[in-house]
């Protein structure tokens, strides 16, 4: 980091060995006259044939361990090791790894209140950055995640998720009936579902004259929105979104659909201020920005701060997604874990929650306990016949590596 | 010699020969002490992993949690597609810029406060220059952020005075400031170790000779100093080649750069294998920029 | 220095003192812009709303903030006191001692200084995932004695440079064991060079992003990832309350290690 370098202005004369640039006073390192002392006896007959040793050595040695390390890698990978001795976390602590706008002061206070077990919450902006850190062994502490549906799919692949005891669980029978048995978790065997919403546009009408409807007035008004709108740093969501604008599916796996929708984001790249998920609020309100690509739980929690902002789902569809809370096979406090989550699932606690945070609930009684203004606005709750267009995500198997590239080449391009 | 010299603090005879066979194996026990845990650590934190990273960089594609795949170029060869070209050439565009922007700036600065600053002053006016430095990187570039975006400090300022308003933010403008500015001190305090150690008496020959300012400066002041201007040079270069935060909060979507790109290989995308090939070539690029200062600085040297 | 006679007048020497002045404007203009906004009643960074002290108030009681505060000085005030040791010893015994691969040991020894910040945690984290030793506290702390042990070493190399060795070399004459030689001898004369080179890796250590980034877990959350993942997420000006409070806090400690450094040089040149 910068701090770091400044040091460097000092201390990087010396091994650049320059001349004229030490301070007075200071003469170079490499010349000390300090008494040198020899090891061996005659250094430069033994030398020869001791560092020959030395380097087969060390080669030997870095060999060694870089075999070991690539036998590693495939092995590490699953959240890395196992659940008991992870020295991070305290047993009375409860670590959590979720988004940014699903648990609050209060909720943790209440479960701290009730169990006596601290919590520590900690925030990720997307299920990719989620799910690197939980594969890079950076995710040991967490004893319950909150992934996307899809990425749901993915951790179960990949034998990350521990299965879920039902019977420590209540209140999964009180989920309104799509979320009783979901696609990406039949049975809500090692998950289960917290907040669902949409993914749509968010803009300011003061900013803007024109009244967006659908992705394709992106491209059509890229004039107006010039530098001046944002998307969501969220692979599939942004590449989806530019798939259904083409009348594809959000989880295509055609090579030539991908393609045509990257060329499309291409040809909008220019125009983007920035991929930025969350923080928009701000230069939204400012007017730095017109319009950014959001999810609804952050767009309606916007709209209810400031009646000039509008959301919109797109006509043409868009991605019906739920949040979910999963205990990782390393959690090392899956009892805390399940606490929470009856926690949660009590209809009140849901209800309130809800009221401070606005993301969409999946549990019946916890809707039928919301204040009436949030159980009948149409972003929070849409009407059928815009659920009926949008789609979830879903995993794409091995056209997720095509995904990646895309995603890496239009953020370089 | 005071390695074989036997602990014997009651004897006060100035070190009597050492009885050697029995105690050969202490000459190494000195210094193994004393090099050996760090040359340890660094062996292990640092060599090791870096030889990790150049093998991981000869698996294409490789991905944490899938079977590695074969040894090959693949990655390298991604690398030369367009799109990447273009990263590394914004990147080491950026450095570039910076470096020529830190020189231009900074030099007047150095030469003031190394020549015409009051003596007793000197050091204070360097050392609060240097200062910001000390404060993180991190709320700096933010702190670039409030004044550059387009309801910013710095719109507000140009409307007051009827300028035209600019819209810097998330572009490559708003990076080469966010950049010029973090390393600008690392300039002004190379140059003006440099510049301190200038003969005055030259300067003052030069003139008395004829020459002009602008001879004096480009004929004697500049071939003087021009280890310092290298060196200055040199650290911009690799410091800024290698920055990570001030594109990732200045550039928006317009300025991925070797290091954002690295990040994201790891920590959002998971493809390990590509990310290790952009770190090995960062540090090529590094070494290159070394290797030539080395070269020049040495043959300067010889020449002063 | 004897009062050479002025500097040749002829350069434009106000247009010099002008630009300098300038250029001080440069690097403190973002210090105050943060500053002033720090105490800002808005809610939004963007505009100017009355004088309000609700943002220190606000700071001083997010848990999290200071949570990840105390990570950061943990990892600080650990990794810099064992470098401190390593480092030390690594400079004198680089100073002491002619042995095979000794430059190639010296040139390792460089290496945290030259290589980006960039590749050194990716390396770490890959090394770390291979490994399969779970990201902690102590990952940071272990991956940042690396560069900070780096630093002190080359800080005390070049004070080590300017010593007089007879001073040891008398100590042992007059029987003192090589331990204690060690310490009451060396040690005192090399204290400058050893504080100001923990001062500036303490520094160092706060500020890095990245290599905490990538070798943080377990719950751990130094400062800088808590500030930028709130950058990311949304900034609310108690951020730039924060930044205020630590900016004051690190130019004191610079101003300290820029002292101690340079009476450190002002003694050894007489």
């Amino acid at each position: 980091m910068t701090v770091r370098n400044v040091s460097r202005c000092f201390v990087r004369l010396a091994p650049t060995r320059l001349p004229g640039c030490m301070p007075e006073g200071h003469s170079i390192p490499m010349k000390h006259h300090y008494p040198q002392r020899s090891l061996g006896r005659s250094p430069r007959v033994v030398s020869t044939s001791r560092r020959r040793f030395l380097q087969a050595s060390a080669a030997a040695l870095s060999g060694l361990a870089l075999s070991n390390c690539r036998r590693g890698i495939s092995d590490v990978q699953t959240g890395s090791t196992s659940n008991n001795g992870t020295a991070s976390a305290q047993p009375g602590t409860l670590h959590i790894y979720t988004w940014a706008d699903y648990t609050d002061e209060g909720l943790a206070q209440l479960f701290t209140e009730r169990t006596g077990i601290e919590v520590v919450i900690d925030i990720y902006d997307s299920n990719e950055v989620m799910l690197a850190k939980m594969q890079a062994g950076g995710g040991d502490a967490y004893s319950i995640i909150y992934p996307s549906d899809y990425m749901v799919e993915e951790m179960i692949e990949l034998g990350m998720l521990s299965e879920l005891d039902h019977s420590k669980l209540q209140g999964l029978d009180t989920l309104f009936p799509q979320w009783q048995n979901p696609s990406y978790d039949p049975g809500n065997a090692h998950s289960i579902p917290m907040s669902w919403g949409t993914t749509g546009l968010l803009y300011n009408t003061t900013q803007l004259e024109i009244e967006p409807e659908d992705w394709s007035d992106l491209w059509d008004y890229q004039d107006l929105l010039f530098r001046r709108m944002t998307l969501l740093d969220d692979m599939r969501e942004v590449i989806g979104a530019s798939l259904r604008s083409l009348g594809y599916s959000y989880n295509s796996t055609n090579p030539d659909e991908i393609e045509a929708a990257y060329q499309l984001l291409v040809d909008l790249k220019p125009a983007i201020a920035s991929f930025q998920s969350f923080g928009w609020e701000d230069q939204l309100l400012s007017g730095d920005l017109a319009l950014v690509m959001a999810y609804s739980v952050d767009a309606i929690a916007a709209t209810l701060e400031d009646p000039s902002l509008i959301y919109v789902v797109p006509k043409s569809g868009s991605s019906l997604w739920t949040d979910t809370m999963v205990i990782p096979k390393s959690a090392p406090n899956p009892e805390a874990a399940y606490a929470w989550m009856n926690l949660f699932y009590e209809p009140q606690v849901s209800a309130d929650v809800v009221s401070r945070l606005f993301f969409a609930t999946p549990i019946q009684p916890a809707f039928e306990l919301l204040p009436e203004d949030l159980q009948t606005n149409d972003d929070l709750f849409p009407p059928d016949e815009i659920l009926a267009k949008c789609e979830g995500i879903a995993p794409v198997g091995e056209a997720i590596e095509l995904y990646d590239r895309l995603w890496t080449e239009l953020a370089s391009a | 010699m005071s390695t074989s010299t036997p602990p014997s603090p009651s004897t006060l005879q100035p070190s009597p020969p050492p009885a050697p066979p029995p105690r050969r194996w202490l000459r190494w026990v000195q210094p193994l002490l004393l090099l050996g845990p760090s040359g340890l650590w660094l062996v292990v934190l640092l060599v090791l992993p870096t030889l990790l990273i150049l093998d991981l960089s000869f698996l294409p594609g490789l991905r944490p949690g899938a079977a590695p795949p074969d040894y090959g170029l693949g990655n390298y060869l991604q690398l030369l597609n367009k799109t990447y070209r273009d990263v590394i050439g914004r990147s080491l565009g950026f450095a570039l810029i910076t470096t020529t922007a830190c020189l231009i700036l900074g030099f007047p600065v150095s030469y003031w406060i190394a020549l015409k600053s009051p003596k007793r002053w000197r050091v204070l006016l360097l050392i609060a220059f240097v200062l910001p430095l000390w404060t993180s990187s991190l709320l700096r570039a933010y702190a670039w952020v409030s004044i550059l975006r387009p309801t910013g400090v710095l719109n507000s300022l140009l409307s007051f005075v009827h300028l035209p308003t600019q819209d810097w933010l998330y572009t490559e403008v708003a990076v080469g400031i966010g950049l010029s500015y973090s390393f600008l001190p690392y300039m002004v305090l190379i140059l003006y170790a440099s510049l301190e150690k200038l003969d005055l008496r030259l300067l003052e020959a030069s003139a008395d000779l004829g020459a002009t300012p602008l001879q004096t400066f480009w004929k004697v002041t500049v071939p003087q100093t021009l280890p310092g201007i290298a060196a200055g040079s040199l650290l911009v270069f690799i410091t800024s080649l290698g920055d990570f935060v001030v594109p990732e909060l200045l550039g928006g979507a317009s300025s991925t750069t070797m290091s954002r790109l690295i990040y994201n290989q790891f920590l959002r995308v998971r493809n390990w294998g590509l990310g290790a090939a952009l770190s090995m070539l960062l540090i090529l690029a590094v070494s290159i920029a070394i290797a030539l200062l080395m070269k020049y600085g040495d043959r300067n040297a010889t020449k002063a | 220095m004897k009062p050479v006679s002025q500097p040749p007048r002829r350069f434009p020497i106000p247009i010099l003192g002008i630009i300098t002045l300038i250029m001080f404007g440069f690097m403190y203009f973002p210090i105050l812009v943060l500053a002033v906004f720090s105490f800002n009643a808005s809610r939004y960074s963007a505009r100017w709303e009355g004088f309000s002290l609700q943002w220190y108030g606000r700071l001083f009681n997010d848990g999290r903030i200071l949570s990840a505060l105390q990570d950061s000085i943990t990892v600080a005030t650990v990794a810099v006191a064992l470098s401190a040791v390593l480092g030390t010893l690594m400079a004198v015994g680089l100073a002491k001692y002619k042995f095979p691969g000794k430059s190639l040991y010296r040139g390792v020894s460089y290496l945290p200084l030259i290589i980006p910040d960039i590749a050194i945690a990716v390396a770490t984290l890959v090394f770390l995932a291979t490994m399969a030793i779970p990201l902690s506290l102590w990952t940071i702390i272990a991956a940042h004695m690396v560069f900070c042990l780096a630093y002190i070493a080359v800080v005390v190399s070049s004070r080590l440079a300017t010593l007089d060795p007879r001073l040891e070399e008398a100590a042992l004459d007059l029987g003192a064991t090589p331990v204690q030689a060690f310490l009451k001898i060396l040690v005192p004369e090399l204290m400058p060079a050893i504080i100001s080179g923990c001062l500036l890796s303490f520094v160092l250590s706060m500020d890095d992003l990245l290599i905490s980034s990538f070798t943080a877990g377990g719950g751990a959350n130094p400062l800088p990832i808590e500030i930028f993942s709130r950058i990311r997420t949304g900034v609310k000006p108690d951020i730039n309350a924060l930044s205020v409070l630590l900016i004051s806090t690190s130019a004191l400690l610079a101003f300290l290690a820029e002292y101690v450094r340079y009476r450190g040089e002002t003694r050894s040149q007489r």
